[in-house]
């Protein structure tokens, strides 16, 4: 199988949606669907999110906005003046998919609800992405990451239990939005593939306060089940009882995540052979320390001692060298890196090309942007830079509309697009 | 007549912990029968984590019951022939294959994707590794941790000048699940449009990596690094200038809120809610600007109001007058005290034979016509060999009884 075309590729999508929603149409267009980002005229608010290219403020130039806007067509259009309502109802007519993440209630009040939608289109499958929901006695309430992220429990295990007075901790990059497109896009595909099944459309009412909730592993069945809380702990694994700090210090002024020593009789020998051949073992030779890793204890006295020993280790080597000597014995340890430090791993940027180049003819400059997030081996993954405002409305409203360019003209300057 | 938006749709799963487990969750939550392989010698541990003390039983881990809810469960032995044999009969009748062992696992069994093509031709295997199928590092080991932390995710949480605070939990499982699912998904709808099926080779650092987006570009564009003076930004909006923008304490012991107010208006309607205590006339408050300058300060007044109350008020109070608040639930509160989970019966429950009748976290996602349902509590272990392999595959009883007994099954 070699298909030139990626596995959405028969698909229109139209997206409306604002720094919520917008991750899920790049998933999808970099799948291959056909994505036509619509925004009001001028632009949408999430052109104005940080950082900028060379920290100017333009809508054409928001990182943010790049990022999670990528394999996606513009145009610009007024949902709110009567003659826009109509052009998007035309262009439902040839879409498969809707997106978007308004404020339940508003598209109904233009007219542009899943009901008058789906008049136009049956076929439709629509997605909604909310903060709470479309019905319910907070759908009215507000949303953001930090909101999201405290209302759904993720922030109750994130954060420090040895800094006094610290708070619970929103780890940062936007997730609460992130989870919740994930879970819509798949979603969105649950009812494409009911769609192929049946031939019916549906609507797809999705929430961020439960993507959010069902997103904090053994936090909510801890607390069914033993009725106990899970507390934060720095930099590893909430939990009832209290584990050992697993973040070590390098000589070069990074971290080693070691997550636990005593995880098998096998792993804890090795270790300590390691350890032994730089003179660094200690007391760790020890037999009373192997009964302790063949228990695979995760705390107490034993762990806490055979930590400091290990850490001490650590803090004598770069983390390069832990890291690499430490997964070539098979320890699943890891260096604590900042994002952009896995530019720089050979394994992901070289051998799996995990990185994408996307060319910027507009700047006449060529960026590396993330790439996909998994290697679909017989449907190729594809990316574009995302549009600048209004870009496509040329082609979108003359080519697939059909308008004469003097309507487009009069459009824009009815300010309709 | 069908129900569910994956019906019909058989998985293999070989899955265990929680990554794994979270992609095939989804997919039998929306009606796929879903089949976990399991075996007496690599149990999955969650089988009996948070079981109650002096519990041996495989049947009571509450986090298992959780993720595994709505899936059939056999068991198999790999290693021997006849296990093997059937093993082949399963794919031979199955639409997708997921494991998420380290990379060399299914090639040792010769079960790649290659030989799996050759048991039914359309096949939709998913693989969940760490570092990937390929690539010089591909035997390197994970856990959700640790591709948090080799991603960069780690480092991103956490206050300026302090150790990262991370996550709290394996977000990369979680998300690794996510990206299954999704595969799985684009995969199906391919193979409805074509008739082709294919691999999916997914590495849970990748799926940590395809996250950072923004700071990518900071670097490759502005030369800028993330690791830097200010970072990770705590609770503070790293990228909008806007403040206030935080947690803030409350009463009672470790409660807290969060108020996030975007521009002036909001800031207004604050204002007014809490009283216009007299600091809020503070000229230097006025403007967005002047409380992004200034919010330390601000952030340290918000916080006499919001000490004297619950975040629950706090939460009602200002979204009353559009303001984006909200507490920090703990469980309980999602449990026992969500109006809006409640309401959007978020937290179904079903009967247990051993765990009883319990919660179950839901789907987020809402389909109209083709809904996730909750069928049925996690499989006991080895519950369903006699009707999978007696009524799918058609093996006599008898036989099954020997296969059993010679430690195939």
């Amino acid at each position: 199988m070699n298909n030139t075309q990626g596995a959405l590729t028969d698909l229109t999508v139209l997206d409306l949606c604002d720094e919520k929603g917008q991750y899920m149409g790049k998933l999808m267009g970099e799948m291959g669907a056909r994505v036509v980002k619509i925004e009001p005229p001028g632009g949408g608010p999430a052109r104005d999110i940080r950082p900028f290219r060379n920290d100017v403020q333009d809508p054409n130039q928001s990182l943010h906005f790049w990022a999670f806007n990528t394999a996606k067509e513009g145009v610009t259009l007024d949902l709110e003046q009567p003659e826009g309502q109509e052009i998007l109802k035309k262009l439902v007519e040839n879409a498969d998919v809707l997106l978007e993440s308004f404020d339940p209630g508003y598209l109904d009040s233009l007219g542009l609800g899943y009901s008058a939608l789906s008049a136009v289109n049956p076929e439709l499958v629509m997605t909604s992405l909310t903060g709470f929901g479309q019905d319910g006695p907070y759908r009215d309430y507000k949303t953001s990451d930090l909101v999201a992220m405290a209302m759904g429990g993720v922030m109750h295990s994130c954060g420090y239990d040895d800094l006094p007075g610290a708070p619970p901790i929103r780890p940062s990059g936007g997730h609460g939005y992130i989870i919740s497109c994930n879970y819509a896009t798949i979603g969105t595909l649950m009812a494409l593939n009911w769609r192929d099944m049946t031939g019916e459309g549906q609507h797809v009412d999705a929430s961020i306060h439960e993507a959010c909730s069902c997103t904090t592993e053994a936090a909510m069945p801890t607390y069914i089940y033993t009725k106990e809380l899970v507390k934060r702990q720095t930099g590893r694994h909430h939990g009832v009882q209290p584990t050992p700090k697993t973040l070590c210090p390098t000589s070069d002024g990074r971290y080693i995540n070691v997550f636990a020593v005593f995880t098998s009789l096998d792993q804890w020998l090795t270790l300590v052979r390691w350890m032994d051949e730089a003179g660094m073992a200690e007391d760790l030779t020890d037999p009373h320390y192997r009964d302790m890793a063949a228990m695979r204890l995760r705390a107490g006295p034993e762990v806490d001692h055979a930590f400091v020993v290990v850490k001490k280790f650590i803090a004598a080597h770069t983390a390069e060298e832990i890291y690499r000597g430490a997964q070539g014995r098979k320890f699943p340890w890891a260096i604590v890196r900042s994002p952009d430090e896995t530019l720089d791993d050979a394994h992901f940027a070289e051998d799996r090309g995990f990185f994408a180049e996307v060319e910027h003819p507009e700047l006449g400059e060529t960026y590396t942007y993330v790439g996909r997030p998994y290697i679909m081996n017989g449907t190729p993954w594809r990316t574009f830079r995302s549009p600048l405002v209004g870009e496509h409305n040329d082609s979108v409203y003359g080519e697939d509309l059909g308008m004469s360019p003097d309507e487009i003209e009069r459009l824009r300057a009815n300010g309709v697009i | 007549m069908r129900k569910h938006a994956v019906e019909g749709v058989r998985v293999v799963d070989f899955s265990w912990i929680v990554a794994g487990p979270t992609c095939t969750r989804i997919l039998a939550d929306f009606g796929a029968e879903v089949i976990r392989v399991e075996n007496e010698q690599t149990m999955d541990y969650t089988r009996n984590s948070m079981a109650p003390p002096g519990s041996d039983s495989p049947n009571m881990g509450g986090l298992f019951n959780n993720l595994n809810r709505n899936k059939l469960g056999v068991t198999l032995n790999v290693m021997h022939p006849s296990g093997m044999e059937l093993l082949h009969d399963l794919i031979s009748v199955s639409d997708i294959v997921v494991e998420n062992f380290s990379a060399t696992v299914l090639k040792r069994w010769g079960l790649d994707y290659e030989a799996q093509r050759k048991i039914r031709p359309d096949i939709i295997y998913v693989s969940m590794s760490g570092f990937g199928h390929t690539g010089r590092d591909n035997r390197y080991v994970t856990w959700g941790p640790t591709a948090q932390a080799l991603s960069g995710l780690t480092y991103m949480s956490g206050l300026p000048g302090e150790d990262p605070a991370g996550w709290g939990f394996s977000y990369m499982d979680h998300t690794g699940g996510f990206y299954g699912a999704l595969a799985c998904m684009n995969a199906l709808h391919h193979r409805n449009r074509t008739g082709e099926g294919q691999w999916i080779d997914l590495s849970q650092v990748e799926v940590g990596m395809a996250l950072t987006g923004p700071a990518i570009l900071d670097r490759t564009v502005n030369g800028r690094s993330f690791r830097r003076e200010g970072n990770p930004p705590g609770n503070r909006a790293p990228n909008y200038k806007v403040a206030p923008h935080n947690t803030y304490r409350c009463r009672g012991e470790d409660r807290w809120c969060v108020i996030t107010i975007f521009n002036d208006e909001e800031w207004r309607s604050f204002v007014k809610t809490i009283g216009a205590p007299e600091w809020t006339s503070d000229e230097r408050f006025a403007t967005n600007e002047g409380r992004y300058d200034n919010q330390d300060e601000l952030d340290r007044l918000i916080e006499t109001w919001t000490a004297e109350r619950e975040p629950h008020e706090v939460l009602h109070k200002l979204q009353a007058v559009g303001v984006a608040a909200g507490a920090v639930q703990t469980p309980k509160e999602k449990i026992e005290d969500d109006p809006q989970l409640r309401h959007r019966e978020f937290l179904p429950k079903v009967e247990h034979p051993e765990l009883g009748v319990t919660e179950y976290e839901g789907q987020p996602m809402r389909l109209s016509r083709s809904p996730w349902e909750l069928r049925r509590s996690s499989p006991l272990f080895g519950e369903h060999s006699q009707k999978v392999f007696g009524e799918l595959l058609g093996i006599p009883e008898e036989q099954i009884t020997d296969l059993m007994v010679e430690g195939a099954i």
